[in-house]
């Protein structure tokens, strides 16, 4: 590779920027997955119950939704535990609240969501089996905001593959042409190979390998500039984002996908190499 | 050692190389190929080393058939065969030394005994070991093709075939040239020169097989 230093630099520098690329879209949907788990262990359901309904009513109405499958906890707000909860809230607008009657909070029950049914669409089931409740009169959950955001998240995730497939073939591309470069820089010396007897073998595997660290090194400037500029986010710029999209884990790619990147690396590289020999004139 | 039944050559285009040529070369012989430019030289060489194919015919290489022999026993057979070129096909960016090394590594020699080889192939074809360190470009054309030979002995091949091998060179460079081949050729090993060179080859009194358009002249 050192006897084509600038062409190999300018070809593992393009794979690198690929693989950045690459790598930097599978941090999205790696970080968006854990705000949404996140928000949906947050997830709670408020069913808000028709005035007028006797105790007797309510705590049958509660031990029949403990029963409900999906269902962790139940607690009863009563007009005017709601009104108090408010109070507190706005404690600082005092005068403002002054002359409230509790008959204008409604009671209601809040629900919280066993964790395995916290995903977006058995919560909208759950949310839509409580509606038909005769005494519910409205329910409530952050449902919307987390079917949007699991519809985005799901978007990524399939854009991830699809840019993944585009930038695999750019890579094979690169690699191929610098192969073939090579190869031709050096037709004298395999066809001198050739004619003494070396073995198909020996005169293409130097071409894989080449192929194949040029993926791999690629890969591995990628994953460090990434690296780099994640931690730069993180300590900078994080703490800002958090304060408008809440408390925010936030993670660099596992291991696994890192080995599974390098890997796509090397054996894209290989098959750039196999590609340009197969194409390039017989020796 | 090389035998031709009936061989014919024709290239794309209906470009005819060789018709109907049938030959012998015996084991340990020094032969001339000669004729014109176009003669069919190259071809009949190329033929040898199975860098090409003839259309129809047999050719026989240690007594194995070249036609059969399967892509991966190709190698094989060149190894048997040094082939020396008329612009000796040197890498310049190579040291004298990986020059002739090449050979060795490419058919898997020892490592340990490849310098030995090397300088030994160098004394035979009459380099003083100093040259082993130089680029093919600083040596002069008599030097380089003394490499070019080296390289083709050093895996100690039965036969040596050389096209034009004196082609580049000046009359005493071309005597100096012919008496390595010669020398070779005493040792035992089977020496196919192609020329057009008709004064060498009244000089050297081989024997000679004569081309022209392609078939055996008369």
């Amino acid at each position: 590779m050192k006897e084509n230093g600038p062409t190999h630099a300018l070809s593992i520098g393009t794979i690198a920027i690929a693989f950045f690329l690459f790598a930097a879209f599978l941090l999205f949907p790696l970080n968006f997955a854990s705000l949404l788990e996140a928000w949906e262990k947050k997830v709670q359901i408020i069913l808000y119950l028709k005035d007028g309904i006797d105790e007797k009513r309510i705590v049958r109405l509660t031990g029949d939704l403990e029963k409900e499958i999906g269902i962790l906890k139940v607690r009863y707000i009563s007009q005017r535990a709601a009104m108090e909860s408010f109070e507190q809230d706005l404690a600082g607008y005092g005068g403002a609240l002054k002359g409230l009657k509790a008959d204008i909070f409604p009671a209601s029950f809040e629900i919280t969501v066993e964790e395995g049914f916290r995903t977006p669409e058995q919560i909208r089931s759950l949310a839509s089996r409580l509606s038909t409740i005769p005494e519910a009169d409205e329910v409530q959950y952050g449902g919307v905001w987390l079917e949007r955001f699991s519809l985005l998240l799901y978007t990524l995730r399939w854009g991830v593959w699809v840019l993944g497939g585009i930038l695999v073939a750019i890579i094979i591309s690169v690699t191929a042409n610098t192969v073939r470069l090579t190869l031709y820089n050096k037709k004298g010396e395999i066809e001198i190979l050739k004619l003494v007897g070396a073995t198909d073998t020996f005169v293409k595997l130097p071409f894989y390998l080449e192929g194949g660290l040029q993926g791999l090194l690629g890969a591995g400037v990628a994953i460090l500039l990434l690296f780099a500029l994640f931690r730069m986010f993180s300590v900078t710029i994080a703490p800002y984002v958090s304060l408008f999209l809440g408390e925010m884990q936030l993670r660099f790619l596992p291991p696994s996908i890192i080995a599974w990147i390098l890997g796509v690396g090397v054996a894209s590289g290989f098959l750039g190499g196999l590609f340009s020999l197969r194409r390039a004139a017989r020796i | 050692m090389i035998h031709f039944l009936q061989v014919d050559k024709t290239y794309p285009d209906d470009i005819k190389a060789l018709t109907k040529i049938s030959c012998k070369i015996e084991r340990g012989e020094f032969v001339f190929i000669t004729g014109p430019s176009g003669a069919g030289k190259t071809t009949l060489l190329k033929l040898i080393i199975r860098a090409e194919r003839q259309d129809r015919g047999e050719i026989l290489v240690n007594k194995r058939n070249i036609s059969r022999l399967k892509n991966s026993q190709v190698p094989l057979l060149r190894r048997e065969i040094g082939f020396v070129f008329q612009d000796f096909k040197l890498l310049h960016n190579k040291s004298v030394y990986d020059n002739i090394a090449l050979v060795l590594r490419a058919v898997g020699h020892n490592k340990k005994e490849i310098p030995k080889r090397v300088r030994h192939v160098l004394k035979t074809v009459g380099l003083e070991e100093w040259i082993l360190q130089q680029t093919p470009l600083k040596l002069s054309g008599g030097e380089q093709q003394r490499v070019a030979i080296a390289r083709a002995l050093v895996n100690t091949p039965a036969i040596v075939l050389a096209d034009e091998p004196t082609g580049n060179l000046d009359p005493e460079l071309t005597v100096e040239i012919m008496n390595l081949l010669e020398k070779v050729n005493a040792l035992g090993t089977t020496v196919v020169v192609a020329t057009h060179n008709t004064g060498l080859v009244a000089q050297y009194q081989k024997r000679i097989i004569p081309l022209y358009r392609g078939a055996l002249a008369a």
